[in-house]
């Protein structure tokens, strides 16, 4: 039997389906809140501060786990929300285009300040960070102290080798557990699309992971 | 990955109960059978990313967002003189520098035409040949309308 993997069905894009939704979002009271937020009505960016502003730090902790950084991270994405929400186009739902915003920034931070440090260390008491620290770099950094850490560093990892679309996608279907049937409402797009989607940004996580096992070591 | 399995992948990996036909697929496809194992490995390794309590912000949030998109607004030029004045003083610097440049530029050439521009008259006169008055008698003499 051949492998199927080439033949995979094109997604069909702008379905009746996804117009409808698209249609109902734009009659929604959250997209009338949009729209006095893109009118320029602090009021109405107000509100969707305070709508979002847990989901987002609740996302920043789970990639990040910096308590210190969350906040400012958390700035940084409401005050990206306020310049760029005129250009917000209902094509996704207001958390989506957020959780993506969100997503992007942490990975933007984690590519600013060295990834390894951070994620070994951040959650730490001073005590064993200083133990840490005190102890030859070279071997002891190497070693994650805590399996958890370990084991989000490695994901991290994973997903900043694959796009934003893909990572976005990925992390509402497996952090959030959103189905597919939902990821379709959130994004605009059909179910086959997002199922598309789906497999190839695992086949590539997939890909990511054995390079990174033949890699030498941890960097 | 053969089709029966892609279609029930998502579900299968979100622990939806698989189908008959999904399960004997995978009983009898070792390719399909570890590209969905390595597949499930990496959905569980991205729950690592979940946080594991709600995170709350503190207090007068908002007011803080407020002041860090002031911050970042785009400053008029008025804002930047005003916000800035060693950019202030930089750009009358230049702008006055430029102004003598060109100043001193003009008043050079100006020097070229110190005389003004030549009369038309005097260019005219310079221009005409030069006559003979007795030629000129004899011809106004000889001249019949």
């Amino acid at each position: 039997m051949g492998l199927a993997t080439g033949a995979l069905p094109f997604p069909a894009l702008g379905s009746r389906a996804a117009v409808r939704r698209r249609v109902e979002y734009e009659n929604s009271q959250e997209a009338k809140l949009v729209r006095r937020a893109q009118a320029g009505d602090e009021a109405a960016f107000r509100e969707i501060v305070e709508r979002y502003q847990s989901k987002v730090f609740s996302i920043i902790h789970g990639i990040i786990r910096q308590r210190n950084d969350i906040e400012d991270i958390a700035q940084q994405v409401f005050s990206k929300v306020y310049f760029s929400i005129r250009n917000f186009d209902f094509r996704s739902s207001l958390i989506t285009w957020i959780y993506k915003i969100t997503v992007n920034e942490c990975f933007d931070y984690l590519r600013k300040k060295k990834v390894r440090k951070l994620v070994y260390e951040s959650d730490l008491s001073e005590d064993e960070v200083r133990r840490v620290e005190n102890t030859e770099p070279a071997i002891d950094r190497q070693v994650p102290v805590d399996q958890n850490l370990a084991q989000r560093d490695y994901v991290v990892k994973l997903l900043a080798r694959v796009s934003e679309e893909e990572r976005t996608l990925l992390m509402l279907k497996e952090i959030e557990g959103r189905s597919v049937e939902e990821l379709a409402e959130m994004t605009g797009m059909n179910e086959n699309t997002i199922k598309v989607k789906l497999f190839r940004a695992r086949q590539k996580l997939v890909k990511a992971a054995q390079r990174l096992h033949r890699a030498p070591a941890v960097s | 990955m053969h089709q029966v399995i892609l279609d029930r992948l998502e579900e299968y990996l979100a622990g939806t109960p698989s189908s008959r036909e999904f399960t004997a697929h995978l009983e009898s496809c070792p390719e399909c059978r570890t590209e969905v194992s390595e597949m499930q490995d990496l959905s569980s390794a991205l729950a690592a990313l979940r946080s594991p309590e709600e995170f709350a912000p503190r207090a007068g949030f908002y007011a803080r967002v407020s002041e860090r998109i002031e911050q970042q607004r785009p400053r008029s030029l008025a804002t930047l003189f005003w916000l800035d004045p060693v950019f202030g003083k930089r750009v009358v610097f230049a702008s006055v520098m430029t102004l003598a440049v060109l100043g001193s530029y003009l008043i050079t050439r100006e020097t070229d035409y110190s005389g003004g521009p030549p009369n038309p008259e005097v260019v005219m006169a310079q221009q005409a040949p030069t006559q003979d008055p007795d030629v000129m008698l004899a011809t106004l003499a000889s001249y019949e309308p």
